[in-house]
């Protein structure tokens, strides 16, 4: 495939899409199984298993006496307030290993997301490009520059009202594109995916915001002094194919990590 | 500008980053986007965890909600009289299993037990007259079903099998399922154990039940295996351990010995095997290789360390000090194809050096998983178990055995006790605060056991103890009844004015100082022979002459004509000549005198065709022998062995005993509210308890209900 002019090549890994598997369901069933293992372990070292066991033996007995005393009114009225305690207690044990695993896990899902939140947008279909100004005054002022192999397919719409321009955009080929979004000669790029296969892909990109940009943006920021806000492509969301159904992929981890943990507990023994 | 110390430095840096971490964890919590919401599997089971234990509670209390209009229509639809005409509100029934009326007595008047003197005072103290024999499987059966032995058919702990002379358990029968699929060298079994509960009659709180009064039982003896009744009851003495016996401590040592103990235990060796030692507990036999009598094994690991050592069991480790016992330890007997029997044992481990010794108890039945049903309904005992942690389930939890064979000292033996004995407490409080209405009723066996191994330290001269100076005695048996009257405070301050409280012993306690083997003195006057040669027998009648014996004696109290076509060699016709025969060891046995002592030996012998009345009476013994005070069934009698001594000093810990003449040995009444009765008895238990709630009295009960003044006083 030559690689068109404009391409972002360092900021960009493409997994081909291989035929007959479903590549973004495998790697986040690796991932899931991986993570589970791992976080069982964490939670196993960082936890007072002593009073976990202790703890949900206490809920177990209490919901049991719910039943064992069903007859009796107050006592299951009794029982319902220590099992709404021990559930508090409860969550104040799991809470420390989520101290220690929080900020891995964000970087990795924020990670992962990049990869597994999005579909590059596929050759040939249609994209909206977003600038958002900081002020009314700049709209006029901005215009879309695309590289070869790119054009845009209808002229630009201004949004007052929310200080945006948008411009709908196709590309011919596939690849990773730098496009630039100009105002008063001074040049924003932004990197635009398009492929069939699995890329890396950051949506937007973004001034100031250290967080959002942290967890949204795969960019650098836009310079400080830019009247432009963010500049922001419109890729479509991934869905994951899994027992008949499409999953966000977050979702699909959630389900699965949380299968693979328990299965690792169990044979570890490991109380959660 | 000051300096910080290394110590302040570390922890502002602590400070420090645990504030970073938390305004991390604030913010990600605050503000949570798509992406960081789930913050891996950790919080997903805590959130799924919480969420499912919620929504089940939510479940099991809309249900309770819902129905509990409905389910009380129909309770008073059928059980209409309910509480209608009760003159109680709840009746808490303390059975301390052997206090004595006469020591309760003694300590009382020392200012001892103030709370069992307020009883006295201020409501009723009496001796409760107990059943013949005076044993307690067959008195709190007694207690529970209001009827004497003849309709309960529980006379002993043991009973005898009329085929082959050799004994069974009374209480149940247990054997393995009805079906097996034979499987190569595998017998697969199909289907769950068969439990067969062989005591008869009904007890009160199945009739209780069925009036719509709730009852909490806990651990009264001989409820294994569990009724089905409306309420929840914790099974207690006759539970079997794991390998389906009344109790076998395990004794692991690496002391090279073929001496094995008399009954109660087993030695197993340990094994060196570089800095660690190998060993293992006997457990149930293996399932799948049925009749080949083959043990199933749980093997462990000893790494001492000094004056501890790390114990690997089951995966699970601990570190014990010598003199120390563990926390219940799970283990897990596997037997193949994903068979195993899981049960609870403890650890003590006794020495260290020269030699090394760890006594594991009786391995118990997992209250949380029972293999056996040890409760009713089922999760009423893993209810328990979840609630306060793994208890004994065994019928004898406290291993009497081990002292007697002085595996565990004195301490040791005390603290196994009064563990024990904590657990029960907490059983206890816990029905009391879950029974507001209707009767808790529950049975502690420390009391007995206490006084049996203990009694030796009471008595002025007992064998036992004759090497222990008299100021060099503990007061182990003073002390327990101080605890227990400590227990009677507590429960008094949880009942309200219409509540009875009730305090009973099933028996009390004498001293257990000479024995009598009975079949020797049967031998030695000609009602029993050995065959030719022989001086002595073995266990279980080994080396009797059966076409030339009479009578013969097996268990603690009972006393068995050869009878023609009951026994299966019998030789004495039943009608005259059996009558005659009683009458004659009747005149014989009455008075016995101990030679060495001149003291009686025997005080009473009673027939149980007199005695007992029931469906069931054949199963009784012919005679009942009541010893005299300080006096018991020898340790080879009741196993069924000839010796050539009659009399002899007992010299074990186990001191003090009730198997005598049931005269001598009543048990305790204490109650808040006044009872008129003077002579109570055990049997007029049940029949007072469902005259208080208002309950009709089935015609088949022998017991009377008291006058009770229910206005209760202090």
């Amino acid at each position: 495939m030559a690689i068109p002019t404009g391409i972002n090549s360092a900021s960009c890994v493409v997994l081909p899409g291989v035929h007959g598997f479903n590549l973004p369901f495998l790697i986040v069933l690796l991932i899931s199984v991986v993570i589970g293992f791992l976080m069982v372990i964490v939670f196993r070292y960082t936890s007072d298993q002593k009073a976990i066991h202790k703890v949900k033996d206490q809920l177990k007995a209490h919901l049991l006496a719910v039943r064992l005393f069903q007859d009796q009114l107050p006592v299951v009225l009794k029982s319902y307030g220590r099992i709404l305690r021990c559930t508090g207690r409860y969550l104040l044990l799991a809470f420390r290993p989520l101290l220690f695993v929080i900020i891995p896990m964000i970087v990795l899902i924020v990670q992962l997301d990049r990869y597994l939140g999005f579909a590059a947008v596929n050759s040939g279909q249609a994209f909206l490009v977003k600038a958002q100004a900081s002020g009314v005054d700049a709209l006029n002022d901005i215009s879309l520059l695309l590289p070869p192999g790119m054009r845009t397919t209808a002229p630009a719409v201004h949004a007052p009202a929310s200080h945006e321009v948008i411009w709908r955009v196709v590309a011919d080929d596939g690849g990773a594109y730098d496009i630039n979004v100009d105002i008063a000669g001074q040049k924003l790029a932004k990197t635009v995916v398009v492929s069939s296969g699995l890329a890396r892909i950051s949506p937007v990109r973004l001034r100031e915001h250290f967080w959002q940009r942290m967890l949204e943006s795969g960019e650098s920021a836009l310079p400080s002094n830019s009247p432009i806000e963010s500049v922001e492509v419109s890729y479509p969301l991934r869905d994951i194919s899994f027992l008949g159904y499409e999953w966000n992929w977050i979702w699909l981890f959630f389900v699965l990590s949380l299968a693979a943990g328990f299965a690792f507990k169990t044979v570890l023994g490991i109380e959660i | 500008m000051r300096v910080l110390s290394n110590n302040e430095a570390v922890t502002s840096e602590r400070r420090q980053r645990a504030f970073v971490l938390l305004a991390i964890a604030g913010l990600v919590l605050l503000w949570p986007l798509r992406s960081e919401a789930y913050a891996g599997p950790g919080a997903g089971f805590a959130v799924l965890s919480s969420f499912w234990t919620l929504f089940v509670a939510f479940l099991y209390s809309a249900y309770a909600f819902i129905t509990w209009p409905a389910r009380h229509l129909l309770r008073f639809a059928r059980r209409r009289h309910a509480y209608r005409n009760a003159a109680i509100q709840r009746a808490v029934i303390l059975g301390f299993d052997g206090m004595d009326p006469e020591l309760a007595d003694r300590f009382i008047g020392e200012g001892k037990l103030p709370n069992l003197a307020k009883l006295r005072q201020q409501g009723t103290f009496r001796k409760l007259r107990t059943t013949y024999p005076a044993i307690s499987p067959v008195a709190w059966s007694t207690f529970m079903t209001g009827v004497n032995p003849g309709k309960h058919n529980i006379y002993d702990f043991l009973g005898c099998d009329r085929n082959n002379y050799l004994p069974f358990l009374s209480s149940a029968e247990i054997r393995g399922p009805k079906r097996t699929l034979k499987l190569g060298k595998y017998t697969i079994p199909l289907g769950k154990p068969c439990i067969k509960g062989m005591r008869r009659g009904i007890p009160f709180w199945h009739w209780l039940g069925k009036a719509g009064i709730f009852c909490s039982v806990i651990r009264v003896p001989v409820t294994f295996p569990p009724e089905k009744f409306p309420g929840v009851l914790l099974s207690g003495m006759c539970v079997p351990d794991l390998k389906g016996s009344q109790g076998t401590f395990c004794l692991c040592t690496t002391v090279k010995t073929d001496d094995k103990f008399r009954e109660g235990g087993v030695r197993v060796p340990i094994e060196r095997n570089g800095s660690a030692l190998h060993s293992y507990i006997p457990g149930p036999e293996d399932p799948l290789a049925a009749d080949s009598g083959r043990e199933l094994r749980a093997a462990f690991e000893i790494r001492p360390n000094g004056n501890s050592a790390r114990i690997t069991a089951d995966g699970e480790s601990f570190t014990l000090k010598v003199g120390d016992y563990s926390e219940w330890v799970p283990v897990k007997f596997k037997a193949g194809l994903g068979f195993s029997a899981r049960g609870i044992c403890r650890f003590y481990l006794k020495q260290l050096s020269p030699e090394v010794e760890v006594y594991v108890t009786p391995v118990n039945i997992d209250p949380a998983r029972p293999d056996l049903p040890i409760s009713h309904p089922v999760t009423y005992s893993i209810y328990l178990s979840k609630l306060f942690g793994p208890y004994a389930t065994l019928g004898l939890a406290e291993d009497t055995w081990a002292l007697n064979e002085e595996v565990l000292d004195d301490n040791a033996f005390l603290a196994q006790c009064y563990g024990n004995h904590d657990d029960r407490e907490r059983m206890l409080f816990d029905a009391l605060e879950k029974t507001r209405q209707g009767l808790c009723a529950c049975v502690f066996d420390t009391t007995d056991r206490v006084q049996h191994m203990f009694w030796r330290y009471l008595d002025e001269d007992h064998p036992a103890a004759r090497n222990v100076a008299r100021d060099q005695r503990p007061n182990v048996i003073e002390d327990l009844y101080r605890r227990m009257d400590d227990l009677i405070g507590r429960v008094m301050k949880q009942i309200d004015n219409r509540t009875l409280l009730m305090v009973i012993s099933d028996h009390g306690f004498k001293s257990f100082a000479r024995c009598v083997n009975l079949n020797a003195w049967l031998h030695q006057n000609g009602y029993l022979a050995l065959k030719s040669g022989k001086t002595e027998s073995g266990d279980w009648f080994d080396d009797v002459d059966w076409s030339r014996t009479r009578a013969y004696t097996m268990g603690l109290n009972g006393l068995y004509l050869n009878m023609k076509g009951r026994e299966r060699q019998g030789i004495v016709a039943p009608g005259t000549e059996a009558e005659s025969l009683k009458q004659e060891l009747r005149n014989k046995l009455d008075g016995l005198v101990d030679p060495a002592s001149g003291r009686i030996g025997i005080t009473g012998v009673f027939d149980c065709d007199t005695t007992y009345a029931g469906p069931y009476v054949e199963n009784a013994p012919d005679l009942i022998v009541g010893y005299g005070e300080g006096f018991r069934a020898s340790w080879d009698s009741v196993m069924g062995k000839v010796t050539s001594q009659i009399f002899e000093d007992n010299l074990k810990a186990w001191s003090g005993d009730h198997c005598v003449d049931p005269r001598l040995v009543p048990g305790v009444l204490f109650s808040n509210f006044k009872i008129a009765d003077e002579k109570p008895a055990i049997v007029d238990v049940a029949p007072t308890i469902l005259k208080l709630f208002g309950l009709p009295l089935p015609g088949h009960l022998d017991g009377k209900a008291w006058a009770v003044a229910t206005e209760p006083v202090g």
